[in-house]
This record gives C-alpha cells, structure tokens and sequence, in this order.
C-alpha cells in the first residue's frame, strides 16, 4: 500500500492496529487507542536533557591516566555505545513510521528516536573531551571488525523488515519481478518481520545497553570518568523507558488486543524470540572477551560481565512472559543499581553535582531591587 | 570530599546510617506495644536478618537517609486518631516483613534489609516487578511499565492487605 503524508480517508481509530491498519491522518490526540504511548512521551519529554551541560573536564585527566588495556576497554565501549545510538537514531523512524496506524504509537516512535540522537550527540561530546582528534575513534567503529560484527547483529531484523516493507509500499502484496529477481511480499511475513524485529529492538535496548551501562558505571566505581558516568545515567534513564514501550508493542501484539492474525504470529516466533535473545546474551559474552582481552580492570573482568549478561537476559525475557533462558541467579553486580538510578544524585556522597541537567528547574524567586525604578 | 569507594570495600562508617543508628531505631517500629494506640493486636512478625551480601553495600550507601518504616520520618497523610494499619509482607521464600509507614513496598523491604532490583524508583522500568501471589495491592499513580497478571511494581504500590510476594 503506496505511503501518504495525510491519508484523506475517513475512519474510527479506535478499530485500527497499532501497525498495517489505515495510514495515520490527523496528528490528534484527544482520542486515544492505547493511552500508555501518550504517558510515555510526557515522560520522555520531562526527561530532556542536553549532554552539553555535564562537565567533563576531569574526564581528560582520567583517561590520560587510565592504563592501556583499561583505555581499550573504556574506548571500546564507547564505541559500541555509539554505533548502538547510531542506529536507534533513526531505524523506529525507517521502519515503523511508514506502517504505524494511530497517532500517538507515531509520535511515540518519533520521540523516542529522538531521544536517541541526545545520545549520538553526547557520545561526540564525550570523545572531544577524552582524546585530541575524535576521527581517531569514530572512524574506528566502521573499520574494527569486532565493531563492524557487532552491527551486522544489531541491524539485521531492522534491515531485513525494511527491504519487504519498502517493496510492499511500492508494489502491494504478491508475486513481483525486481530487477529480474522473484519477491514474494505477503501481509504474514510483513508482520513477522516486524515482529522479531521489535523482538531484536528489545534486545538492543534492554540488554546490549545495559551491558555496556556496566562497563561505564565500573569505571566511575572507582572514581575514574565520573562525567561520562553522568551521561550514562541520563542514557539509562530514557533507555529504562524505551525498553518499557517496546515491551508494551510486544505484549499488545502477543495478546492479540488490537490485531487477532498478529497475535497468531507472535505465537509462531515463540522460539524465534528464544533464539534471538540467547543469540545476543553469546555475542555479548564474546564481545566481554574482546574488551577485557588485554587484562580486566578492578571490580570488572569477563566472568562477572557474563554472569551479568546472562541475569539481565532472565530478566528482559522474563519481562516478556517467557522462561528464563539461564540458570536464575542474583545480579552479580549490585552495585550498579544505585548509578542506573537517576534520582539518587542529591543522596548519593558523590564529588560533583548533577544538577546542571535540571533544564527545566527555574529560579523563581525575585528580589525586587532587581526591579529598580521598574514601575508595575 | 573523594567517592572513591572500590566495589570490595565496605563504605565508610559515616555514610552507614542504615546499619547502625537507623536500625536501632527500627527497633521501635518492630515493637509495637498494644496500648501504643493502633488498637491492634502485638505484632509479632520480627524483621528477618539481613539478606544482603556485603557487596550490596553500595546500593545501601545511595538510599535516602531516612528509614522509611519511621513514622516521623514518613510523610504519609494523617489518619484522624490512629496509626495507619500494618500489613504483613510474606516472600515465597519464607521471610516477612511488615508494612506500616513506607511510602510504597519497594521502601519497605529496603528498610528491613530485603535486597529487591530496581532502578527508576517510579514505575517506569519494570525491573521491581514481583508477582503477588495473595493479597491486594493500591496504585496512587498508574505505572508505566508493562505488567503481566499477577505482578506488582514493588516501587510505586502499597498493599491493602496482608501480601504474599514472589520477588
Ligand atoms: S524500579 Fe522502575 S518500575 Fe519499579
Ligand atoms: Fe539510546
Ligand atoms: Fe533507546
């Protein structure tokens, strides 16, 4: 079906599909089939923040301090980080935009893409303060094969989607002959695809996130890179919301409570979800072995980040309803609750202040010599 | 004043108010007399020894320096001429708890030494979700997060009834 920017045909939004039902028209939202979306860009939007405003000055001196093994680690995953920003920066845009069917899931998508590019550009804050040149490090992410590994998992069920769903905007469902090649574009496999690659989001933002989270928060632990562990907090912050609205589109879906054939599909991708989260839970523990390869820092090494990876895996596929698909263990590292909790800068006995990120705090009060001959 | 605390250290005594002075305090919340004027029986559940591995530590070291089952230290809403009722916490595993002045579950169990997983604190994230497995729960404000039958977000409810908890 051929996208349009305003679909002129009349109907009742509340019978619509989160996806693959009428294109959206009107950007109203007075009538609202699933109101959790419209919560989420409120919370969203209280949350903004600008990288800009933490300080990273101490930063510089620390990594210059940092021995070499533990500078790979810190710029490995940084550079991870930026490749995963990179592409939630603008992949809900690419892929579900053009299919999404009520006004609230599409704004939803937007701020929560954009919310993404605050992050891309933090990262660029981060590397200007930490080394000279940033092409150093940025241009390293497409040339590292243990970097460019890490993309093609990322990208994978986002770019396959896309491929169909750009062939069924332009040509419809059916049989059709591309470029002499046979496609075969049908509603099931559209809406499959979507599916695992929610699934793949989910993975991306509640698991491959977090892990890198750890990385970045074991450094602060030890007083070293407070600053960047300051933007990861914010990061986590919005993270812990993306992850909650992707898992209401999976469980809206899986339930079947706005599109019956897609819950059956959901059914069907049982153990395609099983795989995709066991898939990634490995290559989180074979990209532990290529960070600590040189040597582990103090409170990190591989082994406890694999045990991390694999109790944070229980606990996202948990989330899903499904079995966890390791051993249940508690979190190895417990710490790190208190530096994924935003909120607890004011208690915690920390060197600096964040409270340069309360954008939205105003000073109130007015001396009214301020106002000097001001005449009311 | 320097932060660096290492992960295998335990935090300095003057940020360890939960461990000294506040427990002591806690004592009197765990021993409620009958003519304290609750009009209820004694209670006789006694906080469970703590669960936490050191290494828990630095999770303590970031919650609020109150003690959140503290009367004084609650900012719940007067009820006219009592205390507000206390509800008794069960986990599947055996330990209890008691629920009287805290401001949600989350704090409660905190404040008697049961390590639970969270991370935003206000219902957004998902991660202290538990499963009730009897009893009743309120909501002042609809959480965020996705949850399946059954389960509770410990940071953002209060039970309304004696609870029975799967964390
Ligand atoms: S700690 Fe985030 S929902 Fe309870
Ligand atoms: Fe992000
Ligand atoms: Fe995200």
């Amino acid at each position: 079906m051929a996208y349009t920017t305003f679909n002129r045909n009349e109907f009742d939004t509340f019978k619509q599909p989160m996806f693959f039902g009428e294109h959206v028209n009107v950007a109203r939202y007075d009538q609202q089939k699933h109101k959790i979306f419209e919560n989420l860009i409120e919370k969203q939007l209280s949350f903004f923040w600008r990288p800009e405003e933490v300080d990273l000055t101490n930063d510089r001196k620390d990594f210059l301090d940092l021995p070499d093994h533990e500078k790979h680690i810190f710029v490995s995953n940084l550079k991870y980080q930026t490749l995963l920003d990179s592409v939630q920066g603008r992949s809900p845009n690419v892929a579900f935009l053009p299919v999404v069917s009520l006004p609230e899931l599409e704004t939803w998508i937007e701020t929560w893409s954009f919310s993404e590019t605050i992050h891309s550009r933090s990262y660029t804050h981060i590397v200007r303060n930490i080394v000279p040149n940033p092409a150093t490090i940025f241009d390293d992410i497409t040339r590292n094969e243990h970097i460019t590994r890490r993309a093609v998992s990322v990208t994978h069920y986002y770019d396959s989607f896309i491929e169909l769903s750009n062939y069924y905007q332009q040509l419809g469902e059916g049989t059709h002959t591309v470029n002499g090649q046979a496609v075969e574009v049908n509603m099931h496999e559209l809406k499959r695809r979507l599916y695992l690659t929610l699934v793949s989001v989910n993975v991306l933002e509640a698991i491959r996130f977090y892990v890198s989270f750890a990385c970045s928060f074991a450094f602060a632990e030890r007083a070293k890179m407070e600053g960047n562990a300051k933007i990861i907090k914010l990061i986590a912050r919005d993270e812990a919301l993306h992850l909650t609205g992707t898992q209401h589109m999976l469980q809206i879906i899986a339930r079947g409570k706005d599109d019956a054939d897609f819950a059956v599909i959901a059914e069907e991708c049982k153990a395609d979800v099983v795989r995709i989260f066991a898939e990634a839970a490995q290559q989180e523990k074979e990209w532990a072995d290529y960070l600590f390869k040189d040597g582990s820092m103090i409170g990190l090494n591989k082994d406890i980040l694999c045990q991390y990876v694999e109790y944070i895996t229980n606990q996202r596929i948990a989330a899903l309803g499904f079995d966890r698909i390791f051993e249940a263990r508690s979190n190895p590292l417990p710490w790190i609750n208190s530096w994924l909790n935003s909120d607890n800068v004011q208690v915690a006995p920390q060197e600096s202040e964040i409270s340069s990120y309360l954008v939205g705090a105003l000073d109130s009060e007015v001396d009214t010599n301020d106002l000097g001959d001001f005449d009311l | 004043m320097s932060r660096p605390y290492p992960m295998s250290q335990p935090p300095e005594s003057n940020h360890q108010d939960l461990s000294s002075s506040a427990n002591d305090s806690f004592e009197l919340d765990g021993n409620i007399e009958p003519d304290s004027g609750t009009g209820l029986p004694p209670f006789e559940l006694e906080p469970p020894p703590a669960t936490s591995d050191s290494s828990a530590q630095q999770v303590e070291l970031y919650l609020p320096e109150r003690d959140p089952e503290q009367p004084e230290q609650t900012p719940q809403l007067e009820l006219e001429g009592m205390a507000p009722p206390v509800f008794a916490i069960t986990l599947d595993d055996g330990h209890q708890a008691r629920f009287q002045y805290a401001a949600n579950l989350l704090e409660s169990l905190e404040a008697q030494q049961i390590d639970v997983h969270f991370q935003c604190r206000e219902g957004y994230c998902g991660s202290c979700r538990a499963q009730l497995l009897s009893g009743e729960v309120h909501y002042a404000n609809d959480p965020l997060a996705w949850l399946n039958e059954g389960e509770i977000l410990l940071c953002c409810c209060i039970p309304r009834s004696d609870v029975k908890i799967k964390l």
